[in-house]
């Protein structure tokens, strides 16, 4: 799974505007609207939220990765949001989140999503990426950075 | 039987390149008189690891556990039939663990002597080389590989085939 392929200018926002943790699966989900991704906007915030219910996606050292399966999708798509203040998102060392990587996939997708989400969490293995990721100041900037 | 090949394994992963691997593996079975056998990997390593990560609940990695369990046995079945289709009797493993490293057993298990897999496509970054499975698949076998390109063409190969 080529991530650098789902990761494109249009699903990158640098800052996000919101402050809270709802708003921001909001936000991000907006995104994937805007750049024609998802059918039901609604339904993909639904079952984010859910899944938030059960446990954040908040991990260690500013990383977010909100995620879910929703057949609102027919393809697995990601939206990156870096929010420069922090956001309270829950996370599991009480810090605040900057990177956001909102993962969606469909239904019957189990076996990429597991890919991607694997991937996305090695890389937040590596905190000095993920700060410089974080410091990105366009989304031309992050997603060459993400190439790299 | 005789000749180079008489064992051919595909990695079947779900992807529509695996499926035109599987296509193409079927036709050059047919061809040379080789077994064929398709394989698929629950990447139990992925599920752990996202639970170690905590990105995954306990139930969430149980439940994607099951699922990929019964996409195994859908796209195997699928390929099972596309080989019946043609009149291609194959062999059919799911196995659960490190996608790559279970690749690679599997294949000295099986004696095989090529496998195929799907459009790999290009290196873009790094991680490409680190976590893409089938690219680690095709870099650690310990056979030769066939990495299958064009689907146009690969589709009227298997089309043709009577």
């Amino acid at each position: 799974m080529d991530l650098t392929e789902l990761i494109t200018e249009d699903v990158v926002k640098i800052p996000l505007v919101s402050k809270t943790k709802p708003a921001v699966l909001r936000e991000l989900v907006e995104i994937l609207d805007g750049a024609g991704r998802i059918y039901d906007p609604e339904r993909v915030y639904q079952a984010l939220l859910s899944r938030e219910e059960l446990g954040s996606t908040g991990l260690e050292a500013g990383i977010a990765i909100p995620h879910c399966k929703c057949d609102a999708v027919s393809d697995i798509t990601i939206a990156v949001g870096v929010a420069p203040e922090g956001v309270d998102f829950d996370s599991i060392d009480g810090d605040p989140s900057h990177l956001f990587f909102l993962v969606v996939a469909a239904p019957g997708q189990s076996a990429s999503h597991i890919q991607v989400l694997s991937e996305i969490g090695e890389l937040s293995q590596s905190q000095s990426y993920v700060r410089r990721l974080a410091q990105a100041q366009s989304p031309t900037e992050f997603v060459r950075l993400f190439s790299e | 039987m005789d000749g180079p090949i008489q064992r051919i394994m595909v990695y079947v992963d779900g992807t529509e390149e695996s499926i035109t691997a599987a296509e193409y593996a079927i036709a050059l079975s047919l061809r040379t008189g080789a077994q064929l056998t398709a394989a698929f990997i629950v990447n139990t390593r992925a599920l752990s690891q996202l639970r170690k990560a905590r990105i995954f609940l306990d139930t969430e990695a149980e439940e994607y556990r099951r699922d990929i369990e019964r996409d195994a046995d859908r796209y195997l079945e699928l390929v099972r039939n596309l080989a019946q289709s043609k009149g291609l009797d194959i062999h059919t493993i799911a196995r659960s663990g490190n996608v790559h490293e279970e690749m690679k057993r599997l294949v000295k298990e099986e004696k095989t002597d090529l496998l195929c897999i799907g459009d790999i496509g290009g290196i873009r970054s790094r991680r490409d080389e680190l976590y893409d499975e089938t690219d680690r698949t095709f870099r650690s076998a310990p056979c030769s590989v066939l990495v299958v390109r064009d689907p146009d063409r690969v589709a009227e190969i298997f089309e043709s085939i009577q």
